[in-house]
């Protein structure tokens, strides 16, 4: 009897996330699916039938009369990945060397500055992408001290360019690399690092052999974290990006917004969701290997 | 160990680090203060006007010719501004009741499904809040189901259950299993032991995946921008709004307030979290 | 008939690498109304899995406990009329002193103005009149040993479950509270379980001592029978130091055997049940040894200081392993590499039934 009644207690408790996510996260991703093998509607909406062209628009297949095969598509894919990758490198490069230097501070300046990191997460993203606006515009904050001080007598072109779009998303993430890498910095066993160098080893050597194995998950996790919103992106891109910095956020956004392709901008995500999947799995496979590595 | 030039450089180093972080929100704030409407970037002086416009008053706002636009951009911004509170506080308190239920049948119980549900609950959070966002949106259109408040409540409630879950499960994961024990060996049951001692032991870590639900849904972009349909904005969307047609100077006074606030919120935040360590 | 009687109680764990593990195989125990039993073994013997199976946070694959005379086994754990002192003290640091105390009143809805009267009344037995309205974190760990058996204690259990209580202290504060328990036990008439690993504490407090190895009971005794006469050679290494002699009886002469072991070393044994000719495992105790001008011929290796008393490690001339011993601390006390003779009253050893 009791097992019944403790039975009874978990459904009651595993109900609502099953129902919620199961109808409104696993549906609609089922539907995404449905409908990037579908035929775009001529007024938008979809046709019941099976339409593989979707992807070959992306991929490098087309029936050539309707739907050609444009190499753009694959284009703003990779150029998609290589700023998700950038943003990635950047942060990581901007962030290891301070969560270090958090991490020996005296206990009370340790969490003012952590503090200081997480609280942009605290206030919202399109004012923190707007202040960029302010700064990169040709007669922004930026060009007019740099012209005030004569170090350049026409304004720099920076807004809507790539550079932009990656400064911008570098400035958004940032919090989001902090975080693990500190908390690998941290967990860092100092008697490691004075024993390596104990042993005689440089401090550059300390560094490659010792500390860096050590974060090594912190830095992955970090990663990840940063990597996934980056490439679906579209907010930054679009507030700070021209023609040359469009993701395939903004391709997505269009077909649903103003072209009205479903199934084109379906199959787009597809391929956006895919790739975060692939990008997901294998680095928690990465990091299972080094946990069993570790045991 | 430490070598004093290589501690200075790295000092160096973080100091401008975090001056790249707060340079371009001290930006915001010194340029809501500058009466010059033209370019906002010189420095003409110092106004009140771009605050007092947001609520409609102020001279500029007197301006006959002026006054249409920035009342009616002052009713739509407090219009979003309710939509948002409605929003984020209606979806915080279902994804939170989600959440924490999840949290604490993955932590007591023992059943087949548990790896598949951990897992499952990570997904919302990784997925990009774009293919989320359209997803919910074909969703909506297919079933029937008219946009509107309600379906921006359902899209934030699917990743905000996650970042709940999170945050109470690691809670729980940090409380001695012999609490319950104790309480039912003193002759408290099952109901008994949940009200007396579990929520009130999870407290803190309810209230803090409740704070960071509705950050997160209060600042939320994408999803909300897909399934808000065009009766409802939510502040973020009217801003996104007006930054996409144009820079104008009220911006810079909302943007100040809400950086205000988020201050406040976290140290909020910060707060309960020092409470909790006692 | 007993308070608590346990039948045949099985319980089996698998282990992460798949095996079965039997923490309880088959225990029998029998515990009486006002007995202080401890459970006594090695970690992973099973002890905590049996006051967890009494408590009811452990359910028994098979086998029956019955509290007077009525099976509880399949009762859940806030049914039973038994109440658990825990090891981390499980203290619920969102209420206070008084609350955690009047907690099972509580829930069993009693009335404010009586809950609140006997919170005072078991605060005051356990020596914390006045700390009330205090938070379990602003009391020290003595502080918080006392809190937990107050509130445990409230509810009047027929039978206190102990699990470990004393771990955390520190060596002075444990052996007061060792004290203490025993009185509170005698004041309040009921029987306390009580698990440790701690020999010591189990011979300091119990009525009788219950040594577990391996999920079976290897012994139940008062701490005499279990340190004079254990019955096996675990239970013999288990509690206290020992020195162990496995030696061959040579002869019978009236109460007394006559035995030698391969090294050659003789000794005088109670006769008991020893045959001519046949093979048993003898215990010694250090104390038994004392110094003295004839005996076993040997040489001290080693002397440990240990306060009023000298540890001395002695290797018997004739060969064979050291024998540990005790001696009084003092000016004529033997150095290492001292020759000496060691004797003892040949009623000392005891002879094992078991190997």
């Amino acid at each position: 009897m009791a097992v019944r009644r403790q039975t009874l207690v978990l459904l009651v408790l595993l109900a609502p996330v099953t129902l919620f996510l199961g109808v409104f996260f696993l549906l609609p991703l089922v539907i995404i699916a449905l409908f990037s093998l579908l035929a775009p509607g001529l007024y938008g909406g979809v046709e019941w039938t099976f339409y593989h062209w979707n992807y070959g628009r992306i991929f490098g297949w087309a029936d050539g009369l309707i739907e050609i095969y444009e190499p753009i598509y694959l284009q703003i894919l990779g150029r998609s990945l290589g700023f998700a990758a950038m943003t990635v490198v950047l942060c990581l490069i901007l962030c290891y060397p301070v969560a270090f230097w958090v991490s020996r501070l005296p206990s009370r300046w340790r969490l003012f500055f952590i503090f200081l990191i997480t609280l942009p997460f605290f206030s919202s993203l399109i004012v923190r992408l707007y202040a960029w606006l302010l700064i990169l515009k040709p007669s922004g904050l930026l060009n007019s001290v740099l012209m005030g001080m004569d170090l350049i007598s026409q304004p720099l072109e920076i807004l809507y360019t790539p550079a932009a779009v990656v400064l911008g998303m570098v400035y958004v993430m940032v919090p989001f690399m902090f975080l693990p890498l500190y908390s690998a910095v941290d967990n860092l066993d100092r008697a490691l690092i004075e024993a390596s160098m104990d042993l005689g080893a440089t401090r550059v050597q300390t560094f490659l052999k010792v500390i860096l194995p050590q974060t090594l998950p912190g830095i992955l996790g970090g990663s990840v974290i940063v990597f996934i919103p980056s490439v679906g992106n579209f907010i930054v891109p679009d507030v700070l990006g021209g023609a040359k910095g469009l993701m395939i956020g903004n391709l997505v956004e269009q077909q649903f917004l103003s072209a009205r392709n479903w199934p084109f901008g379906s199959a787009l995500s597809m391929v956006v969701m895919t790739l975060v999947l692939v990008v997901l799995l294998t680095s928690m496979a990465a990091a299972r290997r080094k946990g069993s590595q570790n045991a | 160990m430490r070598n004093p030039l290589g501690w200075a450089a790295l000092t160096l180093f973080s100091l401008v680090f975090f001056l790249f972080i707060y340079a371009p929100l001290l930006v915001i704030i010194g340029y809501s203060f500058n009466s010059n409407p033209v370019n906002m970037m010189q420095w003409e002086h110092f106004t009140f006007d771009w605050y007092r416009g947001l609520l409609g008053l102020g001279e500029r706002a007197a301006d006959p010719n002026n006054r249409a636009v920035y009342v009616e951009s002052t009713e739509k911004m407090l219009a979003a501004l309710r939509t948002s509170l409605m929003v984020a506080g209606l979806s915080t308190t279902i994804s939170t009741v989600i959440g924490t239920a999840t949290a604490i049948a993955l932590a007591r119980y023992r059943f087949r499904a548990k790896g598949f549900y951990n897992g499952f609950l990570m997904l919302p959070m990784m997925m990009p809040d774009i293919v989320l966002g359209i997803g919910l949106l074909i969703f909506f259109v297919t079933v029937g189901i008219h946009l509107s408040m309600l379906t921006i409540i359902i899209g934030h409630c699917t990743f905000l259950s996650s970042y709940v879950f999170i945050i109470v499960q690691a809670r729980i994961a940090g409380l001695d299993p012999a609490l319950e024990e104790a309480s039912a060996d003193l002759g408290a049951s099952e109901w008994v032991t949940l009200r007396k001692v579990l929520l009130p032991q999870l407290a803190p870590g309810i209230l803090g995946g409740a704070l960071l639900a509705f950050v997160i849904s209060m600042d939320d972009l994408v999803i909300t921008y897909f399934v808000a349909g065009t009766d409802n904005t939510t502040l973020p969307v009217f801003i996104f709004g007006m930054v996409r047609r144009g820079v104008k100077p009220e911006i810079n006074a909302i943007a100040t307030l809400m950086i205000l606030t988020s201050v406040l919120i976290a140290a909020l935040g910060l707060w309960l979290r020092s409470r909790k360590a006692d | 008939m007993a308070l608590l009687e346990i039948r045949n109680a099985r319980r089996e764990f698998v282990t992460p690498e798949g095996t079965r593990l039997a923490a309880l195989d088959g225990i029998d125990l029998d515990i009486g109304a006002n007995e202080f039993v401890t459970l006594l073994g090695p970690s992973g013997c099973g002890k905590t899995t049996l006051l967890r199976a009494i408590a009811g946070f452990e359910t028994l694959d098979s086998g029956t406990l019955a509290l007077d005379g009525n099976d509880i086994s399949t009762q859940p754990p806030h049914r039973r009329p038994v109440n658990t002192v825990f090891q981390s003290y499980a203290l619920f640091s969102h209420m206070t002193v008084a609350r955690n105390v009047g907690y099972a009143l509580e829930v069993r809805s009693v009335e404010r103005q009586v809950r609140e009267h006997a919170v005072a009344e078991v605060l005051e037995k356990v020596g914390l009149s006045g700390m009330g309205t205090r938070r379990p974190n602003q009391l020290s760990g003595g502080q918080r040993q006392r809190v937990a058996l107050a509130r445990a204690i409230i509810g009047k259990p027929r039978l206190l479950l102990l699990d470990e209580p004393l771990s955390a202290l520190d060596r002075n504060l444990r052996q007061q509270m060792q004290l203490e328990l025993k009185t509170l036990q005698n004041t309040l008439g009921i029987a306390f379980v009580f698990v440790t690993h701690d020999q010591e504490e189990a011979l300091t407090m119990s009525d009788r001592i219950v040594v577990m190895r391996a999920g079976k009971i290897e012994q139940i005794g008062s701490p005499r029978q279990i340190y004079r006469h254990p019955k096996s050679r675990f239970v013999a290494e288990f509690i206290g130091e020992t020195n162990l002699f496995t030696v061959t009886i040579d002869r019978i002469d009236g109460s007394h055997a006559l035995a030698h072991t391969a090294d050659g070393l003789e000794l005088i044994l109670p006769a008991g049940n020893c045959k001519p000719g046949g093979n048993v495992q003898v215990v010694l105790r250090p104390a038994d040894f004392s110094i003295s001008d004839q005996g076993i011929a040997a040489t001290v290796t080693k002397a440990v200081y240990l306060g009023s008393d000298l540890h001395l490690f002695v290797q018997p001339t004739v060969g064979g392993p050291e024998i540990s011993i005790t001696a009084r601390d003092s000016a004529q006390a033997p150095q290492p590499g001292s020759k000496v003779h060691l004797a003892y009253d040949p009623a000392a050893p005891h002879v094992l039934e078991t190997a």
